[in-house]
């Protein structure tokens, strides 16, 4: 094993992207590349970044010199209302880098998508599996792109088929640096519900979502799996675990505004896309565990737990104090180091496995 | 009437003592014995008059049943203790066991009320409880007192059990004295054959549907959950037009009852558990009052389809008395369609009395629960084949067709059964 695999991660910038470039780089079997329009925050020790944009005509002639065999593409600008210029980077760009890849001869692509996409509706199985039509709302600018994307990942699959094309959709992403509309319903200051409705509701771990995508590079699965944390919860108690009360709001409320104010002032106190806190969007994680072979380290509980202690320290200025009392996340941080050190001496190329 | 001074009654009671109250004047009986039969002054059965004391007692509750009752307590705290191993309950004292007694006792139905109090009466009787086993008693109370006040705080701080489908045990307790009711003093349901249901693993009970709202689920999930010996929940599958409606649809869930679909009755029944299904859907619980205990059609045979896919045996259920609790007599599609609803049905006192028009009538049913009919001689990819389906659909639809006329004609009264 004395080759070392070229990849070439989108979207490095970005928190989860120096995430995995890291995680990827310590396992020593990986030449990483990065690519982003902006530099990160702060040097990632070993990666070779590139700033150019994925919509950049002469990315195919790069992945071709580099040699790049794996693309990991994280880049996608998030945004509440759809909009002509996140359109062009995230569904034009994903276009002309897929492209890019075909006529470079990229072997693999992976690309992180979201479990929404199969949209919340009331005649929907409770639990959906990858080949569950897609059904999402196009009322967000994020979930009109990925259903965007998606249909191309569909068409691409077809055309190119010499590319494997690796789709990732992940339930709503927690934790302490993910910003997604979840984490925002839940650090609101108060939590709009739709009264009468309980829907069941999935999330993961920002950590699990890294150790998933270094893990999907790693093994050759192909096609699309569905991750998601171990544990569905109805959302008022995904609620109470979080230490919010629920605001609950009659069910037509969400909907006539909508209607009647466009998309001007929807979306700004609804996080979450109505349809979401009235119907069930629950994705089968069966093929996470038999195909990727990846156990989540946290429960949907676990994760929720935690993030409820982030949420109550949020309130206080100093963050940095508050968390430099917290012994259990520092100690189970070095006791991942530790074992992530010694499983790369045993041998660089051996899967992760789950803590 | 005067009463013959000093003569006891000579017939026995069903304890094996003689009877206590007076002889009535011209008779060696009692007023109670008086209409009885020679036989059955002796082997009286229920009607013991006289109030029950601690040597009739000890006679009816047998050895082994301190003993046991002690292991039962024992292994109640083991359980308590593991759940809540911080928890030290106050120090004991008679007299606030005594108050905790009876403060608590009061939640129980009657039969259990007056099992739990003959059971510690007689234990006190045979000097077998000793001070450890009041002790626990007293733990097991407290602890009962300890978690009612926890409930709210657990409820608000989202620290409760509900497995993956939505299912809430605590929510299910709570409804059950209210479902309870309607099953066992509003329409006094009869429930034979619920032998049929295994007590463990798959099985697709199928029944027919009727009475514009769906309380025949109900009424046979309670028929199954309090008759069955092992305490089946059962989960039905419900149509799609209810998960749009506020309140019914985070009801459903949390009674653990699940949307009809296909997938949905397959992973149920892959994982164990008794599922019901109506296949008559909305054409069945909108029937008119003339088409009454006449099956609609089956729906496209996806209830065959998941139990094929995992061998689980299909039994038919006949649910006899749902049809009369409303008198539908006209369906306006008008302002079904106007409102969103399947169907708007037009009845004797809907929508003339307003919310009055909800109240059911109190007829008397019967659910019979038929033999099941066995697929393990069927493979799984015989879900695909289109005849096989079709004709189980039909073969089941017919036994359900025929056991609901086999009842009516038993039926002598509506209301009465």
């Amino acid at each position: 094993m004395g080759e070392r695999t070229n990849i070439m991660i989108t979207g490095v910038s970005s928190y989860l992207g120096r995430r995995i470039a890291e995680q990827l780089l310590q396992r020593s079997g990986y030449k990483v590349i990065g690519l982003d329009g902006e530099k990160p925050s702060e040097e990632i020790k070993g990666l070779d970044f590139i700033q150019a944009d994925i919509r950049n005509p002469l990315i195919a002639e790069l992945l071709r010199t580099e040699n790049i065999e794996i693309v990991c593409h994280l880049g996608f600008i998030e945004s509440e209302h759809p909009s002509e210029p996140t359109f062009d980077f995230n569904v034009m760009g994903t276009m002309k880098l897929f492209g890019a890849c075909a006529e470079a001869g990229v072997q693999r692509i992976l690309f992180k998508s979201h479990t929404w996409v199969y949209g919340a509706l009331p005649n929907h199985s409770a639990f959906l599996a990858e080949d569950q039509p897609l059904g999402g709302s196009r009322v967000t600018g994020s979930g009109r792109d990925l259903l965007e994307i998606e249909g191309l990942c569909n068409r691409f699959r077809k055309q190119s088929p010499e590319t494997t094309l690796t789709i990732l959709r992940f339930a709503p992403i927690i934790g302490l640096n993910a910003d997604t509309p979840m984490t925002r319903f839940l650090k609101d200051s108060f939590a709009p519900i739709l009264l009468g409705f309980d829907p069941m509701m999935q999330v993961i771990h920002e950590d699990d979502v890294v150790v998933a995508i270094v893990q999907a590079v790693h093994s050759d699965s192909n096609g699309t799996i569905n991750i998601a944390a171990e544990g569905v919860l109805p959302l008022i108690r995904l609620l109470g675990l979080v230490g919010k009360l629920p605001l609950p709001v009659p069910h037509f409320v969400p909907y006539c505004r909508s209607k009647w104010f466009g998309n001007l002032t929807t979306m700004s106190h609804w996080p979450i896309e109505p349809d979401h806190l009235r119907y069930s969007c629950v994705a089968d994680i069966n093929k996470m565990y038999t195909e990727l072979q990846f156990t989540p380290r946290y429960t949907a509980e676990e994760a929720l737990r935690e993030f409820a202690g982030i949420r109550r320290m949020s309130g206080y200025p100093t963050r940095s104090t508050s968390l430099s009392y917290d012994e259990e996340r520092l100690r189970d941080t070095i006791e991942r180091r530790r074992r992530d050190k010694v499983r790369s001496a045993d041998s660089p190329m051996k899967p992760a496995e789950r803590g | 009437m005067v009463e013959a001074a000093n003569t006891p009654c000579s017939a026995v009671t069903k304890t094996g003592t003689p009877c206590k109250n007076t002889a009535l004047e011209g008779s060696t009986y009692c007023w109670v014995h008086q209409s009885y039969t020679p036989d059955e002054r002796v082997m009286e059965q229920d009607r013991v008059d006289s109030p029950v004391n601690g040597e009739d007692l000890a006679t009816v509750v047998d050895e082994n049943s301190q003993e046991q009752l002690a292991a039962e307590l024992d292994e109640m705290i083991s359980q308590v203790k593991e759940i809540a191993p911080d928890y030290t309950p106050p120090p004991f004292s008679p007299k606030g066991l005594m108050k905790l007694l009876q403060e608590n006792i009061d939640r129980f139905s009657p039969p259990v009320r007056l099992q739990i109090l003959e059971r510690l009466r007689s234990g006190i009787g045979e000097d077998m409880l000793d001070i450890d086993t009041w002790k626990g008693i007293w733990y097991m109370l407290n602890y009962t007192v300890e978690y009612q006040s926890d409930f709210l705080k657990r409820r608000l701080t989202g620290d409760y059990e509900t497995d993956e489908w939505g299912l809430d045990m605590e929510f299910v307790d709570t409804v059950r004295p209210f479902l309870e009711f309607m099953h066992h003093n509003y329409w006094r349901v009869e429930t034979t054959g619920i032998e049929n249901i295994p007590n463990e693993g798959c099985a697709l009970l199928v029944a027919n549907h009727s009475g514009q709202l769906p309380w025949d689920a109900a009424m046979l999930g309670v028929s199954v959950y309090n008759e069955h010996p092992t305490q089946r929940l059962v989960r039905t599958l419900y149509a799609d037009w209810f998960p749009t409606l506020p309140f019914v649809s985070a009801f459903l869930t949390k009674m653990g009852q699940v949307l009809a679909t296909e997938d949905n009755g397959a992973r149920l029944l892959e994982k164990g558990e008794v599922v019901s299904v109506f296949p008559e859907g909305i054409k069945g619980v909108g029937k008119l009052y003339k088409d009454r205990y006449r099956l609609a059609r089956f729906g496209r045979g996806g209830f065959v389809r998941m139990a094929l896919r995992n061998q689980a045996p299909l039994i038919p259920v006949s649910i006899v008395g749902a049809e009369e609790i409303y008198i539908s007599l006209a369906k306006s599609n008008t302002i079904a369609k106007m409102i969103g609803f399947p169907f708007f049905p037009i009845s004797v006192t809907w929508p003339w009395l307003g919310p009055l028009g909800f109240v059911p009538f109190p007829t008397k049913w019967f659910i019979d629960i038929g033999e099941p009919i066995p697929m393990e001689s069927y493979q799984s990819g015989d879900a695909n084949n289109l005849v096989l389906v079709s004709q189980l659909t039909d073969q089941i639809r017919n036994i359900i067709q025929q056991m609901v006329f086999s009842r009516l004609a038993q039926r002598r009264s509506v209301l009465f059964g």
